[in-house]
């Protein structure tokens, strides 16, 4: 106890980290291993898909929310239009938040993508089709995890920005005022 | 005078910003209601086993340039990874607008369901909203189209007695192809359409013949699966006629909609002739 570590404390919410890794790790196990045991496509496709599936759904629903506090959708609006929506937790709940917890969140999400495209490479090499659908079906899936959220920390950080520079313009005006009143 | 030109921001004002802002917060919020608990991370977990429940009010979240002013609500979840049912408190402070970044992954798990069986309804079966086919399918998902094509493969490889991981993969891409391709001919021939809106719609239009294709799996008269899949194809072209056909210029509307029928007719022959 008596070292600080840089991030400060351990991981503030362990099973969100876990399930966060979870349905990841299962995928990418379940596609590398399956090969050795399981003899039917049809199957190894099914679960791979639905195992990559659910991961992006904890992902973009609980893990992002939780771990960075962010969250991105899309929404249509009145218009007709595609519109992309970035919400993010006020300031002070970004600044709480665990390092440790994002680290892990940012780097998992990165490490799945090139993962898959590293088992990609492999199964273009070996020419299987079918193969390259699920790499292709799962590889889709993380990217559009990593966009989203990428996105959606760039949004946050401008929204920080401007939220600040509104309330220092604020404040001083209203200081400003203030000083003219006593004079 | 503009201030917001002249004021510098730098990062190291982060303790400055923050004494203001709780400045600003003390004023603008009157009402803002702390959890019982005293703040800590909210703690939840996935919930493993679902059950479709009635629709909760679909709350459409405010425009993301204000960002929610609220404390992070602490939802005392307690439930074992093995699927029992969860309990979740949440509080939001009563005065902000609801807001799914700090619900419980219950009511998040809950509101998709909800969704899905909702386009469902929108999509396939007759509703009064399908004259306006842009607001009928606003809340697009593509957990359905995803649920729906999985299925049709997996019966139609069940029902093969050969091949069967050729014909899952066969089906899967090519209904997945079919519907992008399907996207871009909407959108090359000028179409108004959201390409997710169009994956999602092409994609709940084939339950009908996903239906088609387990009781075909099920029977094994020619003639019996001859009926029942011409009732579930004419079925699937009759959910998917009137959005095609809205999203395009009238004088394209057989340009944009034939593909389509091509497209389930094919489908419906794949699952009347494997054997």
């Amino acid at each position: 106890m008596d070292r600080v570590q840089p991030s400060g404390e351990n991981y503030a919410n362990p099973r969100t980290c876990f399930f966060h890794v979870l349905f990841k790790a299962a995928a990418l196990a379940f596609y590398v291993l399956s090969a050795l045991f399981v003899s039917s496509f049809v199957i190894i496709f099914v679960v791979t898909v639905f195992l990559a599936a659910l991961d992006f759904w904890v992902v973009k629903n609980v893990s992002g929310r939780i771990l960075v506090g962010l969250r991105w959708w899309n929404e249509i609006d009145e218009q007709g239009e595609s519109v992309w929506k970035f919400q993010c937790l006020d300031q002070e709940s970004l600044a709480r938040m665990n390092k440790k917890d994002s680290w892990l969140f940012w780097w998992t999400l990165y490490l799945t993508a090139v993962s898959w495209i590293f088992l990609g490479v492999f199964s273009l090499i070996r020419f299987q089709a079918d193969y390259l659908l699920v790499v292709g079906v799962c590889l889709s899936l993380s990217i559009a995890n990593i966009v989203g959220f990428t996105k959606c920390r760039k949004d946050a950080k401008k929204q920080i920005q401007q939220f600040a520079t509104k309330t220092i313009a604020s404040q001083f005006t209203s200081s400003l005022q203030s000083a003219f009143s006593v004079v | 005078m503009s201030h917001s030109d002249t004021i510098p921001l730098h990062p190291s004002s982060q303790s400055d910003i923050d004494e203001i802002e709780n400045l600003i917060n003390a004023d603008v919020h009157s009402v803002s209601v702390l959890p019982a608990r005293p703040p800590s991370p909210p703690r939840v977990s996935i919930p493993i086993s679902h059950s479709p429940s009635p629709l909760p009010p679909y709350q459409k979240v405010p425009p993301s340039a204000s960002p929610p002013p609220v404390v992070p609500a602490v939802p005392a979840a307690a439930a074992a990874p093995a699927g029992s049912s969860r309990i979740g408190i949440s509080s939001d402070a009563f005065g902000s607008p609801p807001d799914t970044l700090t619900e419980p992954v219950w009511d998040t798990v809950k509101r998709d369901l909800a969704r899905i069986v909702s386009n469902l309804k929108l999509v396939v079966f007759p509703n009064p909203y399908r004259e306006d086919p842009g607001r009928a399918l606003r809340d697009w998902d593509l957990w359905g189209p995803f649920f729906f094509i999985v299925f049709l493969g997996l019966t139609l490889s069940w029902s093969a007695s050969a091949k069967k991981s050729e014909v899952f993969a066969v089906a899967f891409a090519i209904l997945a192809a079919g519907a992008i391709i399907l996207t871009l001919n909407v959108l090359l021939l000028g179409g108004h359409i959201i390409f997710f809106q169009s994956l999602s719609l092409l994609g709940y239009c084939l339950f009908p013949l996903a239906i088609g294709a387990l009781i075909c799996m099920l029977e094994g008269n020619v003639i019996i699966k001859i009926v029942v899949v011409s009732i579930t194809l004419a079925w699937s072209c009759w959910a998917a006629y009137p959005f095609m056909s809205a999203a395009v210029n009238p004088r394209r509307k057989a340009l944009a909609l034939y593909p389509v029928f091509l497209m389930y007719i094919s489908v419906a022959f794949f699952i009347i002739a494997i054997d």
